[in-house]
């Protein structure tokens, strides 16, 4: 296992250093006329070379990104050149919005997909059919769509949730449950139904095992055999998929944070990429990579633990 | 079993979760806030920096003057009233100021403002990299005469100086900061409020908590200001109908009847004008330009009634001048210098030598909508002026501004004087003439407009106002408005110099 571990490092390592390189030089290159671009359409030339020589952007491409590859291996990914925020500070305070809205829309998904996969495994039928059905047509509506839906029946109509902003949980605990929760419902809708189409499959092959039958006929208690060895058995692949939809959350997070206004990664992303501010955006992709990297690898452990079989292979 | 009670437990979270977020409904009311000392304000760009010396200003202005004085300030008239300095007065030749500064102000940690320490605020935004650092060219020195007296000596008479004193160009930080690599964050200013960094997510939400012991009690209105950062439309308006901003500015002005309908009071300002920079006047790039028929012609291409419809959804004026009603070179009559007439348009081509036509080649981009420059060429087609449009990307300002394109549409700000628009516009020095042309006639008026005044000035700028009419070296079509909206309960007063109202004048309503 720690040989195992070793090798996703080392593979992870190099897949980031690697994107390093290609990322900085596709952004540098694309940059445009950053230096314009910061300090304003109306300003004289002059001013654009005394910030484009404050930032150094005159000199070499390859010295520029050996200085920041210097800095990244030491944690240090630059400033901002829009705000001379460090970069670091500025992913980090946003950070855990974005996780939080992330690990809860996995969670909330998990829990239901879970429920209605075993449900429409275990019924079949007409409430299979109005699990998959349902499933597949919630699931091809845009997050942005169920996000703004939500928002004007239960922020702006029912008025029980604020319909903008962030409350930091340090703050006021109640205040920061009322300013995630449509969010999160919001992220976790589409990804509820892919996960419970693939637990709703899962089941209905495990339940065909040989195995499966043999405990059955030992009288061994139905809800004992369903959760204890069908979902344990189903749970390999749902978690695959349940870690593909963390990323995909992770990303789509951005149009939610948008709709409901929360300081998450999804504003610097688009603030980033808009202004062309490429230390930010270089540290996104880093930080992306990275958080990719980190849910393959929890998801494999999570797979060997659930399956001793995967362990040897 | 196990399983079984992870589900229980699960779901006991999710009871308790949707109990709670349920309780997080009976919060007290929007209204209620407003009451209680707190102000929310919307706030739609982004803050730049908290370095003076980086600082920009308009939209970005109440950032700033929660944590900073400027030297001067101007009331919503654009008077020029005392700030930090409580007197100023100009010598016989208009080119050394002199400022005194008040006593006993001290920035937020603890240091003393002193002469020395303005005289090096102006030095370094003049030397630095804010966006109007050139408000200070004309200044060649700032020096403390004394501990509290400072003087500001000018290259050359420069009318707009007070005025850009009482902008980022006259922000005062502390000492501390000029050294400190955080300092673009971390602002220590002598304003009313300080910066809560605990409370604060750089680029989103900024808190500021109003300060003991501010020398001008009388403009802090409320304990504590939350600026919230709208940069996506559907955001500011669910923030404005759920209550999550007291005051805020628009986006666009179609949000203004939504926000009405919310109980949202709009007032409304016109601070940029939409139409054609035609910059070649020299006619280097396309010799047509040179011709001032060619200029009028394009002017009476423009059907501005169908452009204020089809572009700004009805919210903008008409017109063939780059001043606003504000500024002291606005003529009403020059709103309708070029009514819309293609024969004409026709005729002042033909004899400009351009009877079978016109080629215009001028850049277009990806964050206007397409069907903006379908618009324009329609319209200028109809004329026989063909226009081809250069798709460009990132590049186009610095393309733009290096003299690129002959002619390029564009939003402009509405200079507030007639030395103001020289300086943006058409000194060979300013960044929209791009060609950097000398035009005879406008130095006249720069040199009548340095050290005029009163009357004197208003007839000079509303003269260089006529002249660019006449000579039409831009083509405008019309001004946009904007809008600034206040919920039941708050007053504001429009600042007629600045698109954003000063941050003193937005207060609850006695």
């Amino acid at each position: 296992m720690t040989k195992f571990i070793l090798q996703r490092l080392l593979a992870g390592f190099l897949t980031i250093a690697s994107l390093s390189v290609v990322a900085f030089f596709l952004l540098y290159l694309s940059a445009g006329d950053a230096a314009r671009n910061i300090v304003g359409q109306n300003a004289p030339q002059e001013l654009v070379d005394r910030k484009a020589d404050e930032l150094g952007l005159e000199r070499p491409l390859i010295t520029q990104f050996l200085e920041w590859a210097g800095g990244a291996v030491q944690g240090d990914l630059g400033r901002s050149w829009f705000t001379g925020q460090t970069v670091t500070e500025a992913l980090t305070t946003r950070l855990p919005v974005t996780l939080t809205l992330t690990i809860g829309a996995v969670l909330l998904s998990a829990i239901i997909a879970v429920l209605l996969g075993v449900i429409a495994s275990q019924r079949r039928g007409i409430i299979d059919r109005f699990i998959q059905i349902g499933s597949v047509t919630l699931a091809a509506v845009p997050g942005f769509l169920i996000a703004l839906v939500l928002a004007l029946v239960f922020a702006l109509t029912l008025r029980w949730f604020p319909a903008t902003g962030y409350v930091r949980p340090g703050a006021s605990l109640v205040g920061w449950l009322s300013t995630i929760t449509l969010p999160i419902i919001a992220l976790s809708i589409a990804a509820t139904a892919g996960v419970a189409q693939q637990v709703r499959g899962s089941m209905i092959d495990a339940n065909r095992l040989d195995y499966v039958r043999t405990l059955r006929a030992r009288g061994l208690p139905e809800r004992r055999v369903l959760f204890m060895h069908v979902l344990r058995n189903a749970a390999a692949p749902a978690l695959s998929v349940l870690g593909l939809q963390f990323i995909v959350l992770f990303g789509g997070a951005v149009v939610v944070e948008q709709v409901f206004s929360l300081p998450g990664l999804g504003q610097t992303a688009i603030t980033a990429t808009s202004q062309g501010d490429v230390p930010v955006v270089m540290g996104l992709v880093i930080l992306t990579a990275l958080v990719v990297f980190i849910v393959n690898l929890a998801i494999d452990l999570l797979q060997g633990w659930l399956n001793p079989k995967m362990r040897q292979s | 079993m196990k399983h079984t009670r992870t589900l229980r437990l699960a779901a006991a979270v999710v009871a308790t979760l949707v109990g709670l977020t349920a309780c997080a409904g009976e919060q007290p009311s929007d209204d209620a806030t407003a009451q209680s000392g707190e102000l929310k304000l919307g706030v739609v760009n982004p803050n730049t920096s908290f370095a003076p010396w980086e600082a920009a200003w308009a939209m970005e202005s109440p950032y700033l003057q929660a944590v900073y004085d400027t030297l001067l300030r101007a009331e919503p008239d654009g008077t020029i009233v005392a700030g930090l300095a409580d007197k100023w007065e100009w010598d016989q030749s208009k080119t050394k100021l002199t400022l005194t500064l008040r006593d006993g102000v001290t920035f937020s940690d603890g240091a003393p403002v002193t002469a020395e320490v303005a005289a090096e605020s102006l030095k370094r935004f003049r030397d630095g990299t804010a966006a109007n650092a050139s408000y200070l060219t004309s200044v060649a020195d700032a020096e403390a005469v004394d501990e509290k007296t400072l003087l500001v000596s000018l290259k050359s008479p420069d009318p707009s100086l007070l005025t850009s004193l009482s902008q980022n160009a006259g922000l005062v930080g502390s000492p501390a900061m000029w050294e400190d690599p955080d300092a673009s964050n971390n602002p220590i200013g002598s304003g009313p409020y300080v910066l809560d960094k605990e409370e604060t997510i750089v680029g989103s939400t900024y808190v500021f908590d109003a300060k003991e012991g501010y020398w001008d009690p009388e403009s802090v209105h409320y304990d504590k200001i939350t600026m919230n950062l709208y940069s996506d439309a559907t955001a500011l308006m669910n923030a404005i109908k759920g209550g999550q901003v007291d005051a805020t500015a628009s986006q666009t002005p179609t949000q203004i009847p939504e926000a009405e309908a919310a109980g949202f009071k709009s007032q409304l300002t016109e601070a940029t004008w939409a139409g054609f920079v035609l910059a070649d006047r020299e006619g280097k790039l396309n010799p047509a330009l040179k011709d001032v028929r060619v200029r009028q012609a394009i002017n009476y291409a423009l059907d501005r009634e169908g452009l204020v419809k089809g572009l700004a959804a009805g919210y903008g004026s008409p017109t063939a001048q780059t001043f606003d009603k504000s500024s002291d070179a606005y003529l009403p009559e020059l709103d309708d210098a070029y009514p819309y007439d293609i024969e004409k348009a026709k005729k002042l081509l033909a004899e400009a030598g351009y009877a079978s036509g016109l080629d215009l080649v001028m850049p277009s981009n990806n964050f206007v909508p397409e069907s903006e420059f379908a618009v324009y060429k329609e319209q200028l087609g109809k004329a026989g002026i063909n226009v081809t449009w250069e798709t460009t990307g990132d590049d186009l300002f610095g393309k733009m501004l290096g003299g690129t394109w002959a002619a390029f549409p564009m939003v402009l700000e509405t200079p507030k004087s007639g030395w103001a628009g020289i300086q943006f516009a058409l000194a060979p020095w300013a960044p929209f003439n791009v060609f950097k042309g000398t035009d005879p006639k406008v130095m006249e008026y720069m040199t009548t407009l340095g050290t005029a005044e009163g009357e004197e000035a208003q007839k000079a700028s509303q003269d260089l106002n006529r002249y660019v009419v006449e000579q039409a070296l831009f083509a405008p079509a019309y001004r946009a408005q904007s809008a600034f909206f206040t919920k039941p309960g708050i007053s504001v007063e429009l600042q007629s110099d600045n698109g954003m109202p000063y941050l003193w004048n937005i207060k609850p309503e006695s």
